[in-house]
């Protein structure tokens, strides 16, 4: 297997011993060494050490980092790994990684992840970065497992290389598991606002009057105003801005004259030439960001 | 202290506030969890590993379950946090117990690593941050993780802690310092980012921790007109900005 230098290639490990895990990823890890690619482990502490004692004195080539904890909200975990991965872009020309994924115990959430799974493929697609997954077999329920083939367009299991039948375009995925946006009836109107800076003075005052720590007011204040300057520059204008507590999260909704989009990974993909960032912002500073089409116009709603 | 059991609503709102880095909110989160995490931990008592580190992860799995916790998904709070403390708790056991040996570049910067943490320690009389520690040893955040990692060694437990008392955690900088390792790179308060100059004016302009003021006041404050002052704010937000959106290659 080569790696194709001019883009991603993201695969999936699905193992059944640590045995097996470590005879596939050392191997792949040391081919890219030989051949003078980067290499990272991204794990949890114990995978780490495991790696770490694996790789033994060629450890000192690889970079290792913990996401143990990185797995809060896929656009922050992409984030956290376009750093990792361009910290080693730096000194690499390519790179090769092994990483584990957190899926965690809530099957409400597992969704989400497959999400983050999907969008990974479009997130880093410019990347010359070979990425492989690891997934544990026996501790992965049935439908995560299904999630592999669904967002790995290559997956190695029980030693054999396959390409996915079963692989799905990413934007497909996204609009069938992230669920529609209800309306939300407890918000109120701030107005439109004349521009960007006056839009900030008037959502400012709301986020202090409700309490919103400091740090995340201006968080808030810098991802909706990525979102009001597209709407303005885009969307033929903004209609009007709504703001209150919703599920006890602080909302904003920045309603535009246009015809909208139709973009499921809006904001997931990664800074590059010729792709808006002022999206992929707004994500990495907030809970999360919809959009949507209503009667009073094309909505983004963000969550703090 | 006795915690009061909080309703649904209560505690749905309490664990959304920690994840948007209240202080207050995270320190009310982990007392109203410590019994529970405290009675976790109790699974994993041996005399390998100090009891109060042991509460230290539960209490960081305890937060990163807050930062990603969603409850709209309608899962009780602690079903969904337990598995977290629990699985913080596993690690720190296994990190603790694993055998160290390291090779002899690591052994060097190690060295180096120590080094200057205690050259940092006399010169600022405080523990550098990772950032801090990265800059000053020319050793990558991964770099310094990973001999941090390799620092520790088994701990013996001590009979005089109480279980329920986490010392270092009283104070509020060790709660910001576990939110902070939480997530690569996420910036708790964007403003740390700015110049002073800069700071001054985003913080009065949007009311950040003293009165709202507008830009004419700003102005008049610096010495500036209130153009200069909002060309510094744009400057300011468009800096901010950037960092957050660096393409890799």
């Amino acid at each position: 297997m080569s790696h194709r230098s001019e883009g991603l290639r993201h695969n999936a490990l699905v193992y059944e011993s640590q045995d097996e895990f470590l005879a596939r990823a050392v191997p792949f890890l040391l081919e890219g060494i030989e051949a003078g690619e980067g290499a990272v482990v991204a794990h949890t502490k114990p995978g780490l050490a495991m790696m770490r004692d694996a790789l033994g004195s060629d450890a000192e080539h690889v970079m290792f980092v913990d996401v143990g904890s990185a797995y809060t909200r896929p656009a922050r975990t992409l984030a956290a790994y376009h750093k990792v991965y361009a910290e080693q872009l730096e000194k690499t020309p390519t790179l090769r990684a092994v990483a584990d994924v957190q899926f965690g115990p809530d099957p409400a959430e597992w969704d989400l992840w497959t999400v983050y799974e999907a969008v990974f493929n479009r997130s880093f697609a410019h990347l010359p970065a070979w990425v492989v997954c690891s997934y544990n077999a026996n501790g992965s329920p049935d439908r995560i497992l299904e999630g592999v083939w669904q967002t790995h367009p290559e997956v190695i299991e029980r030693e054999m290389w396959s390409t996915s039948e079963r692989y799905e375009d990413p934007d497909d995925l996204l609009r069938r598991l992230v669920p529609s946006p209800e309306p939300i009836s407890e918000l109120g109107s701030i107005g439109a606002g004349r521009d960007e800076e006056d839009f900030r003075e008037r959502l400012a005052r709301e986020l202090l009057a409700d309490g919103v720590p400091e740090t995340q007011v201006l968080d808030m204040l810098l991802a909706s105003t990525e979102i009001y300057a597209n709407a303005r520059q885009h969307g033929g204008g903004v209609e009007d801005v709504r703001v209150g507590r919703a599920e006890g999260r602080f909302v904003c909704e920045i309603v535009d004259q246009g015809e909208g989009f139709d973009d499921p990974t809006a904001g997931y993909l990664a800074p590059r030439d010729g792709v808006g960032t002022g999206l992929w912002v707004a994500r990495q500073l907030t809970w999360r960001i919809e959009f949507f089409r209503s009667p009073a116009g094309f909505t983004a709603r963000i969550s703090l | 202290m006795v915690q009061e059991r909080l309703t649904v609503r209560q505690e749905r709102d309490l664990v959304i506030a920690a994840e948007c880095g209240d202080s207050d909110a995270c320190r009310e989160l982990v007392e109203t969890f410590l019994p529970a995490i405290a009675a976790l931990a109790v699974g994993f008592q041996s005399n390998a590993f100090d009891q109060q580190e042991l509460l230290q992860a539960g209490v960081a799995g305890l937060l990163f379950a807050a930062r990603r916790y969603d409850a709209s998904l309608d899962t009780p709070f602690w079903a969904y946090a337990s598995f977290w403390v629990r699985k913080a708790m596993q690690e720190l056991v296994a990190d603790l117990a694993r055998p160290v040996s390291l090779s002899d570049r690591a052994v060097r910067d190690l060295a180096r690593l120590k080094k200057t943490r205690r050259a940092y320690q006399q010169a600022h009389r405080a523990e550098p941050t990772t950032e801090e520690l990265s800059r000053a040893s020319g050793l990558t955040r991964a770099q310094l993780e990973s001999l941090e990692a390799t620092e520790r060694a088994p701990r013996a437990m001590d009979d005089e802690l109480a279980a329920y008392v986490i010392v270092d955690l009283d104070a509020e900088q060790a709660y910001q310092q576990v939110l902070d390792d939480l997530e690569i790179g996420y910036l708790r308060d964007l403003t740390d980012e700015l110049d002073e100059r800069e700071r001054i004016v985003v913080r009065a302009h949007y009311g950040l921790g003293e009165h709202q003021q507008t830009l004419d006041e700003i102005g008049a404050r610096l010495g500036l007109t209130a153009e200069r002052a909002r060309q510094i704010e744009v400057g300011a937000l468009n800096k901010l900005r950037e960092g957050l959106a660096q393409p890799a290659i």
